[in-house]
């Protein structure tokens, strides 16, 4: 059964449209996170799962059950926060109980499910303590431990990482993998953090200006963006576009410039006709060098422009086409700067976008 | 290159030692010779009196030639320098020239003075009493510009690059116009504002009257201050009208900044009109009131004339709740403020604090009273000293709204100093009053500090 | 074409059948216009916003009536017959003992006051600021230390040394004393919000001018300056409100000839001899109170700013 459903939701701030019927649903025990770059709308939809917003059109379900009209408190939801969101003046402990006295569960529970959280979240003996003497890693997964003892279904996160170094950052990452392993509840994630996404989530959803861009797990959503968006947005260094047109029937060819491109074993979703204007996707890490290259469908030479050392890879910087593009090699055969080298990829990995559209072809 | 700098920084490593030490004792020459003047002529100078003549040799000479022994030192300090003593390659040779220049026209003003006599009577008494000072010190302070320019130019031999600049140099030459242009600040802290407050302390041990003068009593003024029904009840009020005014001030300045913060409509407008009374003085809120308060035609007039013949709310012409009367237009007055400061408070806590507390399913009453005041104490604290500070000057608010009547039962701490100061001719007696009003003021405002700055340092 | 909305429909799941049939809450929640909190807390908003305004309404609706109707009426009815005739007086004819010209002489002397009061402290005040923020030197946070204090210390301790002060230097009595004595006592409060205010500009832009060789003052005026208009004016504001409103430094410094508006005023409405006339009273105070309600309104947020300045950050 769908943990989280969320139908037709929209939301206007005054002539702004903010959510613009919006369709999610999100599967008991999956991990879904909400990706997208800053004012995409993902925090301001988890703000109307959570209840704290008002949607202005549209219903929410949460284990089957209607709460668009619910309080936060009646949702079943635990939510952790950007900023922690701790109550400075109370213990750790006081911060994770606090919310169990208002609903006057009784003290043994209440001590209970606080043991029971501090144990799974390794936080027994900071229990006493005020959250400003603890550590940004100690205060969030303080902030988690107030989620969990809620003893709900649902967990919703707001960019729990943000206010962390980078450090702290992929250690906690990997906590929350393995809590979700452990207590398997649904999880609603939202970050701007593609590493994040794409590490945590059973199913991404890609948002830009309140709509959402793809649903997919996140093998699909790397391998086969719906567009030039999600393309760009996904992936570290970005991937590389070239702009040109189609040409030919049965197997279409891509042009750019002096450069042309047989598109066989690409899938097409409709064959596009001769003369549209697109635009060529490679990722930098499809691209071969050297002997590799070989092998690949299309090979070209070309002159290396910048090589740019990164330690485990190099990336360089070359152009294709008259258009910049740049490639990922492994550091011990990186190429010189000045060099002319033999690259190649494979265009059935690659990503075709019509240019006025931007939608995958 | 790098052959020469070393020998050079290992000549001048050797000397600083050298000439540290003599820097040192000319600098203590030219404090000592000065600070020496000043206590002469602030009162030292009757121990001498007793010697007649050689006295009077004494309290002119001693710090002259302490300043001559500045002079041997600065010669010392030249003698010992690495680098030699050169004018023109010199690094402060603006420094030199201003404080030559400066030592010339102190000695022009003080040899000339006398021929300034029509510029003095153009620019008035500020411009005598300058020429006069010039012609009692110019010459003596002439000296010490002369000594204090040599020794700059001692300083500004020395090549930047081989030794940290001497103290001179940081104290007289380093970020030079900043100092100068902080020159009125150092005066009004140090002259007025310490000052100030010292020379009231002292002379409230005097039993000054008419004029300060010397004549020292101990702690009468306090006996008889503490003795006079008019200050207990001035003290009295003050502690009515201040508890009052903290708790309610802040209650309802609080519970209104609260009300404004739920996202109501018209939020500005309601702020306006609650902050507006701030913008208006003391004088005219003491007016206002007391023609609202007025019993034959303000609230008590109306309410008589609507039926309620017995109805009586008078405070104003009442000597038992006089102070309330100024209590209701005091906080008219200055709530707004308090709100102001309080939604500020409210405004910069962090929104997520509220989500979480509403997600725990936190009610608001709760959330306010168990997370919200807590995380607000700086602000808390903030305006109550704020305000603390400001009830122990009210002043004109009683001034206006009801001279301190009906007879004294209005009278506060405030007005009794103005009153003996100026209009009672017993000036001892205003020093004693507002001492006791700097006391109080202190037991607030000391652990504030305390709490405030001295915990954390400052970063 | 492919639009956005097909784009969309591709993006979104489809949805199970149990959820299809819109049915049961959808969209806001329902927010009853006139719910119990909603009565109570404008209920009372507006039951405190009207004894606020109480005192103003009663002071306009007294001025504009005759004496005979004031003692006839109630102070709350608004005037039968409108009169300005109060406003004339109080402006032009009220007495002070002896000397019966009306407020208009204090009107002009306060502003002569307030016009070099207020240029003479701010300038002073934004170097000190500046040159705490910016030009650092040993031991200037003692003397902002003291300064700091001083703006909390009674001012009736410092009171009688000024007395003797200005009287050592011809001032006192006149207006450029009390002058002298605003800037002294407006000192910390506007040194303290310009140094709050210079340190929060970037320090990197100071770095780069000093680079550039350019001096103290160089970097003050060409830099620091045009950058601070919004502090300038908050400063303005609190500086004239306050100058305006003050009586005990106008009371104490200046003699009966040079008093300040406020001075005249309590001495106009609180003399002794002659019958009270009501009417001119509130004329007067209202026309006293009407500069900084002026300066009020038409600064809205930033005089909010300059308390909140002023006050918090201390």
């Amino acid at each position: 059964m769908a943990s989280v459903v969320v139908r037709d939701v929209s939301l206007n701030f005054g002539a702004v449209e903010v959510l613009k019927s919006l369709n999610i649903e999100v599967e008991q025990g999956e991990f879904l996170v909400l990706l997208g770059p800053s004012g995409c709308g993902k925090s301001t939809l988890l703000n109307c799962i959570a209840g704290l917003l008002d949607v202005t059109d549209g219903q929410i379900f949460i284990n089957g059950k209607n709460v668009t009209w619910e309080q936060p408190k009646d949702r079943g939801i635990g939510m952790v926060f950007q900023s922690y969101a701790l109550y400075p003046q109370m213990s750790v402990e006081g911060n994770l109980s606090f919310g169990l006295k208002n609903q006057r569960l009784p003290a043994d529970e209440i001590a209970e499910r606080v043991k029971r959280a501090s144990e799974i979240l390794q936080i027994e003996p900071l229990l006493k303590r005020r959250p400003s003497a603890l550590s940004g890693g100690q205060r969030q997964r303080v902030a988690i431990g107030r989620a969990l003892v809620r003893d709900v279904d649902v967990f919703l996160f707001d960019e729990p990482l943000s206010n962390l170094d980078a450090k702290l950052r992929n250690e906690l990452r990997v906590e929350i993998k393995r809590l979700h392993q452990k207590l398997a509840n649904t999880m609603v994630y939202v970050t701007h953090d593609q590493i994040e996404a794409m590490t945590l989530a059973d199913r991404i959803a890609v948002m830009r200006n309140g709509i959402i861009q793809q649903l997919d797990a996140p093998q699909a959503i790397y391998s086969r963006p719906v567009n030039r968006f999600v393309a760009g947005f996904i992936g570290s260094p970005g991937m590389n576009f070239l702009e040109g047109t189609i040409e030919g029937g049965a197997t279409p060819r891509f042009n750019a410039g002096d450069t042309t491109i047989d598109t066989k074993g690409y899938e097409f979703a409709d064959k596009p006709e001769t003369g549209t204007k697109a635009v060529f996707g490679v990722r930098p890490e499809h691209v071969m060098l050297g002997e590799a290259a070989r092998a690949m469908p299309y090979t070209s030479e070309v002159d290396i422009e910048i090589v740019e050392p990164m330690g485990s890879d190099t990336l360089a910087w070359t152009r294709l086409g008259g258009q910049n593009f740049t490639f990922r090699t492994d550091s011990e055969y990186a190429p010189k700067e000045g060099e002319k080298v033999l690259i190649g990829f494979d265009p059935a990995r690659a990503s075709l976008f019509d240019a006025h559209t931007d939608i995958r072809l | 290159m790098a052959d020469t700098v070393e020998t050079a920084v290992a000549a001048a490593g050797a000397r600083p030692v050298e000439r540290g030490r003599w820097e040192r004792w000319l600098i203590a020459g030219i404090a000592g010779g000065v600070l020496l003047r000043l206590a002469m002529l602030l009162g030292l100078s009757v121990w001498f009196e007793e010697l007649g003549t050689a006295g009077d040799w004494i309290v002119e000479g001693l710090p002259w030639l302490v300043l001559a022994f500045a002079g041997l030192s600065l010669i010392a300090v030249i003698a010992n320098s690495a680098s030699g003593f050169s004018l023109s390659g010199n690094r402060l040779r603006g420094h030199v020239v201003g404080w030559t220049i400066a030592a010339l026209l102190l000695l022009v003003f003080d040899l000339l003075g006398p021929q300034f006599k029509p510029a003095v009577s153009v620019l008035g008494k500020p411009a005598r009493i300058f020429i006069e000072f010039c012609g009692e010190h110019g010459l003596f302070l002439a000296a010490v510009c002369l000594l204090v320019a040599g020794a700059l130019a001692a300083s500004g031999s020395e090549k930047q690059l081989l030794s940290r600049p001497g103290i001179f140099e940081r104290v007289w030459a380093l970020n030079l116009t900043a100092k100068i242009a902080a020159v009125p600040m150092m005066l009004v802290a140090l002259g007025v504002f310490t000052g100030g407050t010292v020379w009231t302390v002292v002379y409230s041990f005097t039993d000054s009257r008419l004029l300060p003068r010397e004549k020292w009593v101990g702690l009468a003024q306090y006996d008889r201050l503490w003795g006079e029904d008019r200050w207990l009840i001035s003290i009295e009020n003050l502690l009515i009208y201040g508890v009052c005014s903290l708790v309610f001030s802040i209650v309802i300045g609080f519970l209104l900044a609260a009300m404004l913060d739920q996202k109501v409509r018209f939020e500005n407008t309601f702020r306006t009109i609650f902050l507006y009374p701030f913008a208006l003085s003391f004088i005219v809120t003491g007016l206002v009131w007391q023609w609202v308060l007025n019993p034959d035609f303000g609230i008590q007039g109306v309410v008589r004339s609507l039926g309620w013949e017995t109805f009586t709310f008078d405070p104003l012409y009442n000597q038992d709740i006089v102070i309330y009367g100024i209590l209701i237009a005091g906080l008219w007055q200055g709530t707004g403020l308090i709100m102001c400061l309080m939604l500020a408070g409210l405004r910069g806590i962090d929104e997520e604090i509220w989500k979480a507390a509403r997600i725990d399913g936190i009610p608001m009453w709760k959330t306010y009273l168990f997370i919200v005041v807590p995380m607000m104490r700086p602000v808390f604290i903030t305006t109550l000293v704020l305000i603390a500070s400001g009830i122990v000057r009210v002043y004109d608010l009683v001034v206006a709204q009801t001279s301190g009547g009906p007879g004294i039962a209005s009278e506060v701490p405030a007005k009794y100093v103005y009153d003996k100061m100026f209009l009672g001719q017993n000036l001892a007696q205003g020093f004693a009053a507002s001492t006791m009003m700097l006391l109080s003021v202190l037991i607030v405002l000391i652990p504030w500090a305390y709490l405030e700055f001295g915990g954390k340092k400052r970063g | 074409m492919v639009d956005t909305a097909s784009l969309l429909k591709m993006a979104s799941v489809e949805s199970s059948p149990a959820y299809d049939a819109l049915t049961g809450p959808r969209g806001p929640r329902p927010r009853p216009r006139f719910s119990r909190r909603n009565i109570f807390l404008y209920g009372t908003l507006l039951v405190v916003a009207v004894y606020y305004l109480l005192p103003l309404y009663v002071m306009i609706v007294t001025s504009l009536k005759g004496m005979p109707e004031i003692r006839l009426g109630n102070i709350f009815s608004p005037p039968v017959e409108i009169t300005f005739q109060p406003w004339v007086k109080a402006w032009a004819e009220a007495c002070t003992g002896l000397n019966c010209e009306g407020l208009s002489r204090g009107f002009w002397n306060s502003v002569q006051i307030l016009v070099p009061s207020v240029v003479l402290s701010i300038a002073v005040a934004s170097v000190n600021g500046y040159a705490l923020a910016n030009w650092r030197f040993k031991g200037a946070d003692i003397f902002f230390t003291i300064l700091i204090f001083g703006a909390f210390i009674p001012y009736q301790v410092m009171l009688y040394p000024l007395v003797i002060m200005l009287r050592e230097l011809g001032l006192y009595g006149t207006l450029w004393g009390l002058v002298l004595v605003h800037t002294v006592f407006g000192m910390p409060i506007l040194t303290l919000l310009f140094r709050n205010y210079f340190t929060s500009l970037p320090e990197e832009l100071f770095k780069a001018a000093r680079v550039d060789g350019a001096g103290f003052w160089g970097i003050y005026f060409k830099i620091m300056l045009p950058m601070s208009l919004p502090i300038f004016v908050v400063a303005i504001i609190i500086q004239v409100t306050g100058i305006w409103n003050d009586f005990l430094f106008g009371v104490v410094y200046t003699k009966p000839d040079t008093y300040p508006m406020t001075v005249q005023l309590n001495n106009i409405v609180n003399s002794v001899q002659g019958v009270k006339e009501y009417n001119v009273n509130m004329a007067a105070t209202l026309l006293t109170g009407l500069v900084p309600l002026i300066v009020y309104f038409v600064s809205g947020k930033l005089f909010v700013r300059g308390i909140a300045a002023g006050a918090v950050k201390g």
